[in-house]
């Protein structure tokens, strides 16, 4: 098989934070130092050669940089500081650009300001679907004089709507997103190993295993189980989250001032969401481990935008048991506000984009792995022997 | 008292190999040199070495030989166990301040006949052995030191005075204090040599946690048939060793611990050892771990070619890890590169960090010359007047400018003495040269 050249891409590369990739001089700490590494994955140091090979096919085609749980063994050590978890984080926002077909991820991470942009204008509609004349939001309000005085939401964003329109945005991401995804599946197929079906088959416990727990991110590295436990916790507070704004809508909107206990449900969520987004943005901030070392706009804004949504959706809650009708309203249209522009931007374009990739790509691992060793069997040949 | 003349043409510092060539060669022409080194014996790091590159000839006899010469020139001056102050320009030369270290020992009445030595009770690790042997708190630095005179180490000596109560000339004196000297120098050669990069540097490589994790010059000694074991032993147990691991760039050509620059010489002192590991150990396996071998000299590419022919085994590899498993064997996390990018975990029984070289003295206000940004002596016109410094009558030589081996050293300790010679000519002509 020929390789293409293509000289153009470390330029490009370093578009996405991975401008250190011309540091390396291949000597392979980086992949020794890993503790992930072993017989089936071997990174950074392989990828980092194809950036400066300008061999794009090959970036393509590879799942390493979604092994990679960034922590920053391999820069601590690197000889040239060419800082290759960072590079690895830069090559998941470069896949995550090409695997893109609307063009929107590859916007936002070359021009930072783009996502901003992205964002504002989403929030803006938003507004405009709460004051805009119809039978909703605002206007619906003006309409029910009595819902002015004691807080009563079904007057304001009826259920039935909200629920439509959450079941069609979420229809919506998890279509651009599968999308993506499916580009990622061809990617890997065209460019890396190929698989027989029955490994596929076979392997998708693995996508469930690693989507519902990233067990593998308590293997790597430094200080590993305290980032896991941190994201597993914020995984769980979003998913409760999300299954209550999407699935159960009707038992979670509240419509006046009383409490109902799916709130306790929310209260879970809500602890997890501030205090994990708190803790992150502490360590941004305070640059303690190499994952918080470099933080670029979009790393920022995740964490920020999270907590601001726990906050306003918090600060909803409490207007409504208090009974403040119009900080309610407000409060209710602020929170959509941040909330489904974070949504529509992060998940099939943005950070975010991982909740799917990541698993996708541990499954594709496991499936190649299933595949060389059925190879190997057939072949008769005897598998690499182990190091003495 | 130390009896010293009030002038002399050349102050060398240091007496290493590049510090006494250039003393021989500066006194060859006719110059009156005082050669001053802050340890109690001349000679250097050279002198515990066991051989060297690419001639594998014993390093001890090149140097030994020019140890005694520079000692019994009539117009080299020794001054052992003595650091420099400060040197300050002025009319006629320089004007040094010296501090000679109390040996609690006199010098000059001293016979060298090691009875102290022998009477003392207290030992210790023996520094010139890098700590694996024992000395006793009196002791003669090493069998080939110049000068005989033993050197009493207050901080292992329990002052019960047998060593005294043996010495037949009655020399030893406990009450000796540390000694101020002032010179006036017409020129000064600097050659203070090298020290080598931390065994802790990189942590993860567990020099001076794991025993069997070796310092290259401890090697050497283990090695040499004077060492401490007179054999090739590792330290933790005693055992011989069967396959021994050199991990190269330990100290050099790494940003992570503020050492960018190549060392020169790791790679040949490696190459070196392997060789002669495998001269006296005829079954034992040598690895060197490297990231490309660099062997740059007149005859170092055949001795690197020889090595490999011999049976030292030389895999790309840069060692990410070392971690001491049962039997305090080491296991060495590499990626195999030549083997398509295997991640590999190597037992090895004996491992040998090959340390970088770092510039052995820093002068600190001591002297008026401009210093790089990692430590070695600036030059400001490196390709055409290499041994001279930033300030006029001040010449180095050796290390001190930048990482080199023996040769380089030795070579640019005689440039440093032809300038030397050439700027007092100059300045002399003018004056009366001081009694």
């Amino acid at each position: 098989m020929s390789l293409r050249v293509d000289p153009g891409v470390t330029a490009e590369f370093s578009l996405y934070g991975g401008d250190t990739a011309v540091k390396c001089f291949n000597c392979g700490n980086c992949t020794a130092a890993c503790s992930l590494t072993n017989q089936d994955s071997v990174f950074p140091r392989r990828y980092i050669r194809y950036i400066q090979m300008g061999l794009r096919e090959k970036m393509l085609g590879s799942l390493d940089p979604w092994l990679c749980y960034y922590c920053g063994d391999c820069s601590d050590t690197c000889p040239r500081e060419a800082q290759p978890g960072k590079l690895m984080m830069a090559s998941r926002r470069w896949l995550i650009s090409m695997y893109d077909w609307t063009g929107l991820s590859r916007l936002m991470y070359r021009n930072e300001w783009t996502e901003l942009l992205m964002l504002g204008i989403i929030g803006l509609v938003v507004l405009a679907l709460f004051t805009a004349p119809s039978n909703f939001g605002f206007q619906l309000l003006a309409a029910h004089p009595e819902a002015r005085q004691t807080v009563d939401i079904s007057k304001f964003a009826p259920k039935e709507l909200v629920h439509w329109g959450d079941l069609t945005l979420a229809s919506l991401l998890a279509l651009l997103l599968l999308s993506n995804a499916a580009r990622m599946f061809v990617f890997v197929r065209r460019h890396g190993p190929s698989a027989p079906m029955g490994a596929f088959v076979i392997e998708a416990r693995e996508f469930v295993m690693q989507g519902l727990t990233q067990k593998r991110w308590r293997e790597c590295g430094t200080d590993s189980t305290k980032h896991w436990l941190r994201h597993l916790l914020l995984v769980t507070g979003y998913g409760t989250m999300f299954a209550l704004v999407v699935v159960f809508l009707y038992w979670f909107q509240v419509e006046d001032a009383s409490f109902h206990w799916t709130s306790l449900l929310g209260y879970y969520s809500t602890v997890v969401l501030l205090g994990a987004t708190l803790w992150i943005i502490r360590d941004r901030m305070k640059k303690v481990d190499q994952i918080h070392k470099h933080s670029d706009l979009a790393d920022w804004l995740f964490p920020l935008l999270l907590f601001l949504t726990s906050l306003s959706g918090f600060a909803l809650h409490l207007a409504r048991l208090l009974d403040l009708p119009m900080a309610t309203y407000i409060l209710y249209t602020a929170h959509l506000m941040i909330a489904v522009p974070m949504l529509v931007v992060e998940v099939p374009f943005g950070k975010w984009s991982h909740l799917l990739y990541r698993p996708l790509a541990l499954y594709l691992v496991a499936v190649q792995r299933r595949a060389r060793g059925a190879e190997v069997i057939r072949s008769g040949s005897a598998s690499p022997a182990p190091a003495a | 008292m130390t009896k010293i003349k009030s002038y002399y043409d050349g102050l060398v510092l240091g007496a290493g190999i590049a510090g006494m060539q250039a003393a021989l060669d500066l006194a060859g022409q006719g110059f009156e040199v005082l050669l001053v080194d802050r340890e109690p014996s001349i000679g250097g790091v050279m002198v515990g070495l066991n051989k060297v590159f690419p001639t594998l000839d014993c390093s001890s006899c090149i140097c030994t030989p020019r140890m005694a010469e520079a000692a019994h020139s009539e117009r080299i001056k020794l001054l052992t166990y003595t650091e420099l102050i400060a040197a300050r320009k002025q009319d006629q030369g320089f004007a040094v301040k010296l501090r000679k270290k109390p040996r609690y020992v006199v010098e000059e009445d001293c016979i060298g006949c090691s009875k102290c030595e022998l009477a003392c009770n207290y030992y210790t690790g023996h520094d010139f052995d890098c700590g694996l042997g024992a000395r006793p708190a009196i002791y003669i630095p090493h069998g080939n030191a110049i000068p005989q005179v033993p050197v009493l180490d207050p901080d292992s000596c329990m002052f019960d005075g047998n060593c005294a109560r043996v010495c037949p000339t009655n020399c030893i004196d406990f009450t000796q204090q540390a000694e101020e000297i002032e010179v006036t120098a017409g020129a000064i050669i600097v050659a203070t040599g090298l020290k080598l990069s931390a065994m802790d540097a990189k942590k993860e490589y567990g020099g001076h946690e794991y025993p069997n994790v070796m310092n290259p010059l401890a090697m050497e000694r283990v090695q040499s048939s004077n060492g401490p074991y007179g054999h090739i032993l590792r330290p933790s147990d005693g055992k011989i060793p069967h396959s021994i691991a050199y991990v190269q760039c330990a100290g050099s050509r790494d940003k992570s611990i503020g050492v960018p620059y190549c060392s020169r010489v790791c790679c040949m002192y490696a190459l070196k050892q392997a060789i002669m590991i495998r001269h006296q150990l005829h079954d034992a396996e040598v690895t060197i771990y490297h990231m490309d071998i660099r062997a740059f000299g007149k005859g170092y590419e055949q001795f690197y070619r020889r090595a490999v022919a011999e049976g030292v085994k030389v895999v790309k590899a840069k060692v990410a890890r070392i971690s001491e498993v049962e039997n305090q064997d080491l296991n060495l996390r590499v990626e195999l590169i030549d083997e398509g990018g295997r991640v590999a975990d190597i037992r090895h029984d004996l491992v040998v960090l090959s340390l970088g070289t770092m510039p052995g003295w820093r002068p600190g206000g001591a002297l008026p010359i401009e210093i790089d940004e990692d430590g070695f002596i600036t030059i400001p016109e490196m390709a055409t007047r290499p041994a001279n410094s930033s300030v006029d009558g001040i010449f180095v030589a050796g290390v001190a400018t930048g990482p080199k081996d023996i040769p380089d050293a030795i070579v640019e300790a005689g440039a440093a003495a032809m300038e030397a010679a050439m700027y007092l000519d100059r300045t002399r002509s003018h004056e009366a040269v001081p009694a």
